[in-house]
């Protein structure tokens, strides 16, 4: 690796701004996405910033089963994303579907329809876990792969 | 003034270079202290450069919508006002780089050019966020502005001259003037709240309401240079109230005037970082009164003392 590549590569894992963007949850792994960033838990320590738009952000913290109303604007916002980007997809029901899977309006996991990079299981995934799995997530990219 | 010691003044020292490394360290005081006074731990010191390094390396996207050369030139012209202003303040000397009789309403209207450019950037990117975000933003210049101007121009009236060198040189010669000021200074700071769009007056980027108000289309590169302007502005806004209502230890060694200057910079953005901490966001209507009717009158009183104390002596 260049030394320009190196060091863009250094401010992609200090700085991850996220969206949070729920596919259907039941709401309680978005309250546990925000408990995650309040000062209790203190996000900002690893340059986590919650943005509100899908242009400024780096990894989408996706909650809840992908619904076949929110597929088409799951993708949309995916692509408004500029690159490089992540998906992370947090809770039991975003990684798999959970309950939800084979529910007549819901189409499974959101690897069904967006890339992810990262799975955080849990229902809902508590704060500790979503801090840990940004964390090993941010580290997969120090090693390059 | 040599072609070569010209470049090196606009580009290295005290221009481009010194004033973007004042900035990304400004903008982590003023983060750090945000967080201590939240009782956080708060970011590290790189974090402003390692955010500015990623949105470098981040993919450029232009709206299809966008007026393109408007969207794409907003935020170089936003840093160049910012830079240019910079030129004319007075740091720790005396005497700025470029001092000339008028160069106070020169800065002033410099200090306004990036308010501006985020109008127009946001106007011209057509999303629906970033049109409320940018009139709210011009909406805003119209309250905060005529209280900054007038709490700026009353220490002029009092030294008699619309250079800032001039104004510096006066307060220097005349040191039990300064504290008469001391209103202005209040009314200042408050309205580089809304100027510097930090809460309670961050109406226009309102995240909450309006996603990111005129950068909501803007990523990548162009919205590093907006960052780096907003934190430029601050510093360039920070000095020139530094130099104009603290104009004390001036003609100190350099090394002590360096530190000295730090010193006033730093206080100024504490006081900053935590007005912004005390307050929480108003509604625009709220903002437009409270500059109108407490603002502009605390204002014009400065200036009724300060032509008062100038009959006096």
């Amino acid at each position: 690796m260049s030394l320009v590549h190196r060091v863009v590569r250094w401010g992609q894992r200090k700085s991850p701004w996220i969206l949070h963007f729920n596919t259907g949850a039941c709401n309680a792994c978005d309250i546990e996405i925000i408990a995650a960033l309040t000062p209790r838990f203190d996000l900002e320590r690893f340059g986590v910033l919650l943005k509100g738009t899908p242009r400024h952000c780096d990894i989408m913290a996706c909650s809840g089963p992908v619904t076949l109303q929110i597929e088409s604007r799951i993708r949309r916002i995916y692509e408004q994303v500029p690159e490089p980007k992540l998906v992370v997809a947090v809770g039991t029901c975003a990684t798999s579907g959970g309950v939800f899977d084979g529910l007549y309006n819901v189409k499974s996991g959101i690897d069904k329809v967006i890339p992810v990079a990262a799975y955080i299981p849990g229902c809902p995934a508590s704060p500790q876990a979503i801090i840990d799995g940004f964390a090993k997530l941010l580290k997969t990219l120090e090693e390059g792969k | 003034m040599t072609a070569g010691t010209a470049v090196l003044h606009i580009l290295v020292f005290p221009g481009f270079l010194f004033l973007a490394v004042l900035g990304l360290a400004g903008e982590f005081v003023d983060r750090k202290l945000y967080a201590r006074f939240q009782n956080r731990v708060g970011p590290p010191w790189f974090q402003p450069l390692a955010d500015f390094v990623k949105l470098l390396g981040k993919e450029n996207v232009v709206p299809e919508e966008a007026d393109r050369p408007i969207f794409k030139l907003a935020p170089v012209f936003a840093l160049a006002a910012v830079l240019a202003a910079f030129l004319y303040i007075p740091l720790w000397g005396p005497k700025s780089l470029l001092p000339f009789d008028g160069d106070l309403i020169v800065v002033l209207y410099l200090l306004l050019i990036p308010t501006v450019t985020f109008f127009l950037g946001g106007w011209t990117s057509s999303s629906v966020f970033a049109t409320l975000g940018a009139l709210r933003a011009i909406t805003q210049v119209f309250a905060y502005e005529i209280p900054l101007f007038v709490a700026l121009l009353a220490p002029a009236l009092l030294a008699n001259t619309w250079s800032i060198s001039g104004i510096v040189h006066y307060y220097s010669a005349h040191p039990a003037l300064w504290p008469v000021n001391l209103i202005g200074l209040c009314v200042a700071m408050v309205t580089l709240l809304g100027k510097l769009e930090r809460v309670p007056f961050d109406i226009p980027e309102a995240e909450t309401e309006i996603v990111a108000g005129s950068f909501t289309e803007y990523s990548g590169r162009r919205l590093a240079f907006f960052r780096l302007a907003v934190d430029c502005e601050a510093i360039v806004a920070v000095s020139l109230v530094a130099a104009i209502f603290l104009p004390f230890g001036l003609g100190l060694a350099p090394w002590a005037g360096v530190l000295l200057y730090l010193a006033k910079v730093l206080f100024l953005l504490a006081v900053l970082a935590l007005l912004r901490t005390l307050f929480a966001r108003l509604r625009i209507d709220q903002m437009i009164a409270f500059c109108w009717k407490v603002m502009a009158p605390i204002a014009f009183l400065q200036i009724l003392i300060n032509l008062v104390v100038r009959e006096l002596i």
